[in-house]
């Protein structure tokens, strides 16, 4: 009793919309047979052309011969259209899979002899109980064409040879290479010597501007709300305010305040008889530098976050261990610090990640200077992103880059995934006892 | 209830049609499958058709129907531009539309913005640009107007902007650096470096913050005086064989150890000196003397006013100092839609009358030689003094390897200023890297 379900399926199979047809659905059928002969003569136009472009990427670099648009083959747009017509035939292929699995469910629906849906109905179905769904597939198709498209692109690029100076179009085709620019990356010392220095100091200055500014917060936090502090709103003030200013100002005033010769802290050094320091032209000190700037700038942040959580504590828990004879610093081990690490944990590690990817603050107080002459492109205080930075706008080595910002991205993405679950787990854990 | 059913039906609709616009949006390009066929018929190029290219004549070359054109200029220069802009526009009818783009980033853009029809027709960049522009097929050659060019500019002009024997720039101005000194404080600027840092023992008190003389000295452009009066130079050839390095000759490791001795009356990091801060001091009288280049003159004047002069780079152990020279030239996009009037837009710029309003405007150098020789320029103290030293100026190479040059010979040098590093073995290292860029190991 399967005979109207199964020759539904086939005939759906042979061509969308005809197993619609079949059941009687004549106006669904009649649509979806106008979507696919849209799509195939789209793909006739193009399905070709986009399946030759991602495979070469081109034939014909632009010469004084050919100069016009459309004599020659600019690789980078072609992968983008090739990029497009295929996501487009995913698409396709989905709504197909859709139209089969629709007619298969309206035949067996007429074999157990229930009536079928005509048009009308069918449209009321949709809008009654389907609405989310149809009305999400078109931000969908926006986020897949405007979103998804990007990323997929930028990733592809990784794995060209595009990059300044022998391999930019028009002038220049770009080849697939694989892995190769992964292996130049991390294995041929020109450029693996620069990676992992990088990549070293990006971990370095994410572990080091994470703790400080955290405890520098916690400490900050705890003094103002001491009992017997007075004008504790003033004091909050005055903390605020380096968090209040544009970064883009601040930074670039301390660039200048640091300035080893001509920098006030210098020379307030000097009135107390002391030598200036080399603050941003020393490797090392720049290094020194940028934390305690960073410190500046992000004590603030982890106050405000502290002091939220500190109201949050119980008191009676503070005068139960009061009765029992609990000194000040006790009282703070064993009940403060358990409860602030525990509600901000999760904050913690996204500041982690945050500062890895700590682009403002290298870029505006040093610009990854000072220059180290056996680095490819950066400095002794360039992150992996300022680096990416100048891979990009001012070498143009965008397979690099992308290289560079995948590796950024995996690393980002595990401490994120990491952060997630725990913060699930913790979400159905009980509080400490 | 009726009417949010119904409101629901018009919002999908309309999401369904948006999606199906979007779609086709997507997917009317039509394929050239491999590049041929589907062509958009050619603009007519009387221009670059091969018999026509020596019968043209200066003033027989007319720009083409409903011609309009799109210009980048840098953000100092635009007043002259518009200027121009204007001109030409009464001259032969062309609407000329003007953005500001920094000299430095026009091939760049152009390299982007050029094949997807949204770049300039015409762009004015440093010649040392011109090798990367011109090896990636994104300019035209000078071809109609060559003669002209040739025959009216400096040959230095014409030497930066031929590329591998191909003339292809409009040359517009010469920049070079030169001593920038403070009248008041050096009444007659010093010969030679020598006498310079004699005059440095007496003025600089770094407690003071006053210094003899301050210049960028961790940028190898003000520096190379200091590679070049040595019998150094960075390619061979005249700046176009990449295999050739000249940084680490016997004589430049004896012209760096000058530059060296400099930090004797400059004691500061050369990261720690930035061009604000220079002006800062060197407008308030701190500082007597300035190895910089033309854009600065305008700031200058302004603090300094009559004080200020020019004279050429101090000798570097008796050699006189051969300095950096750039050239700005105009070249034309080879996405241009019409090309013949971007052609004549670009030899309009650049005429004798073109480069001495410019010299008005700005204060720039012009190439062309009967401008050179007008009391115009010749009375121009400021002027004067840059041509008295463009004459021992050697132009930046132009090959698409010079991008290659400037980080690791920057990094060198403040190598060997800051950590009184040993200039051969800083400058060894920094040949090795340039090899490597330049061989591809970094780039394939």
């Amino acid at each position: 009793m399967s005979r109207h379900r199964t020759r539904a399926t086939v005939l759906s199979s042979l061509l969308m919309g005809l197993g619609q047809i079949y059941n009687k659905q004549y106006m669904k059928g009649a649509l979806m047979m106008a979507f696919e002969a849209a799509s195939v003569m789209y793909f006739i136009l193009n399905l070709g052309y986009a399946f030759w472009g991602i495979v070469t990427l081109g034939e014909t670099p632009r010469t004084a011969a050919n100069m016009q648009p459309g004599q020659y083959d600019h690789s980078i747009f072609i992968l983008i259209q090739s990029l497009i017509t295929i996501l487009y035939l995913i698409v396709f292929l989905v709504v197909y899979y859709f139209n089969i699995r629709d007619a298969r469910k309206i035949g067996a629906q007429r074999d157990e002899g229930r009536p079928v849906h005509n048009f009308r109905q069918s449209v009321r179905y949709v809008l009654d109980y389907k609405f989310a769904q149809a009305f999400l597939s078109i931000p969908a198709m926006g986020i897949l064409f405007f979103t998804i498209m990007p990323i997929i692109f930028m990733v592809m690029i990784a794995f060209t040879n595009y990059s300044a100076p022998n391999h930019i179009p028009p002038g220049k085709l770009v080849d697939w290479v694989g892995f190769e620019t992964f292996k130049n990356l991390l294995a041929l010392k020109t450029w693996s010597h620069t990676f992992y220095g990088v990549l070293t100091w990006t971990i370095i200055w994410a572990i080091l501007s994470t703790v400080t500014t955290y405890f520098g917060g916690l400490l900050v936090a705890l003094l103002i709300n001491q009992k017997g502090i007075r004008f504790k709103g003033f004091w909050r003030t005055i903390l605020i305010l380096p968090y209040a200013i544009p970064q883009l100002i601040s930074l670039l005033v301390m660039r200048n305040m640091f300035n080893g010769e001509f920098g006030p802290i210098n020379q307030y050094l000097g009135y107390f008889g002391l030598s200036g320091l080399p603050w941003l032209t020393d490797p090392f000190w720049a290094k020194v530098t940028v934390i305690i700037v960073n410190m500046w700038v992000g004590i603030p942040v982890s106050m405000l976050l502290i002091m939220g959580v500190l109201t949050t504590i119980p008191r009676d828990m503070y005068e139960a261990a009061e009765v029992d004879g609990a000194s000040g610093y006790q009282k703070f081990r064993i009940i403060t610090l358990p409860m602030i690490l525990f509600t901000t944990a999760p904050t913690l590690i996204a500041q982690f990640a945050g500062n890895i990817n700590n682009f403002n603050m290298i870029f505006l107080l040093t610009g990854g200077d000072p220059v180290k002459g056996d680095y490819q492109y950066a400095g002794a205080t360039d992150l992996l992103v300022t680096w990416l930075y100048k891979l990009t706008l001012n070498q143009n080595r965008y397979n690099m880059a992308s290289a560079v910002g995948i590796i950024i991205f995996l690393i980002i993405a595990s401490f994120s995934i990491y952060n997630y679950r725990r913060t699930k787990s913790f979400k159905e854990e009980d509080m400490i006892q | 209830m009726n009417f949010k059913k119904s409101f629901r039906k018009a919002l999908l609709l309309v999401a369904v049609l948006t999606l199906t616009a979007s779609m086709t949006a997507c997917g009317t390009k039509s394929s050239t499958g491999g590049g041929e066929g589907a062509n958009t018929p050619a603009p007519s190029n009387a221009a670059n058709n091969k018999e026509n290219t020596t019968a043209v004549q200066d003033g027989e070359l007319v720009p083409e129907e409903g011609a309009e054109l799109l210009v980048w200029e840098s953000r100092e220069e635009v007043p002259f531009t518009e200027e121009i802009a204007r001109q030409f526009e009464e001259k032969y009818g062309v609407k000329v539309k003007i953005e500001e783009v920094a000299t430095t980033d026009q091939v760049g853009k152009l390299t982007t913005d050029g094949p997807s029809g949204l770049g300039a027709d015409v762009i004015i960049i440093p010649h040392d640009h011109l090798g990367n522009a011109a090896a990636s097929g994104l300019i035209l050659a000078n071809d109609v107007f060559a003669e002209d060019t040739k025959k009216n500019n400096t040959e230095a002009s014409i030497i930066g902007a031929t590329f591998e024997e191909t003339l292809y720039g409009y040359p517009r101005a010469a920049e070079t650096t030169a001593l920038f000194y403070n009248k008041s404080l050096v009444p007659e600027a010093p010969e030679s470096f020598e006498d310079l840092i004699e005059f440095g023992k007496t003025f600089t008190d770094k407690s003071k913050k006053k210094y003899a003389l301050m210049w960028e000295a961790g940028n190898m452009y003000f520096n190379y005086p200091f590679i070049a009066s040595g019998g150094g130079y960075l390619y061979g050839d005249n700046g176009t064989n990449k295999d050739d390095i000249g940084l680490a000759h016997e004589g430049v490791a004896e012209s760096m150890k000058v530059y060296q001795s400099l930090a004797e009356i400059l004691p500061i990091k050369s990261g720690d000196i930035n061009p604000d801060i220079k002006r800062g001091l060197f407008g308030a009288g701190d500082v007597a003397m300035d190895i910089n280049g033309p854009w600065e003159v305008a700031g200058y004047k302004e603090a300094l006013g009559d004080n200020l002069a020019i004279a050429p780079v101090p000798t570097v152990n008796g050699k006189p100092a051969i300095t950096f020279s750039g050239i700005k030239i105009y070249t034309v996009s080879s996405f241009a839609k019409y090309p013949n009037a971007a052609k004549l837009y670009a030899q309009f710029a650049t005429t004798k009358e073109a480069q001495l309003l410019l010299n008005e405007k700005i204060g720039s150098v012009p190439t062309n030689l009967e401008a050179l020789e007008t009391d115009q320029i010749k009375n121009d103290p400021i002027v004067s003094g840059f041509a008295e030293q463009a004459k021992n100026s050697e132009p930046m190479p132009s090959i698409p390897e010079m991008a290659n040059v400037w980080a690791p010979v920057n990094a060198a040098m403040a190598d060997i200023w800051d950590n009184k590093t040993d200039p051969k073995a800083a400058m060894e290292k920094a040949i090795t890297q340039i090899k490597d860029l330049n061989n591809g190991l970094a780039a394939e």
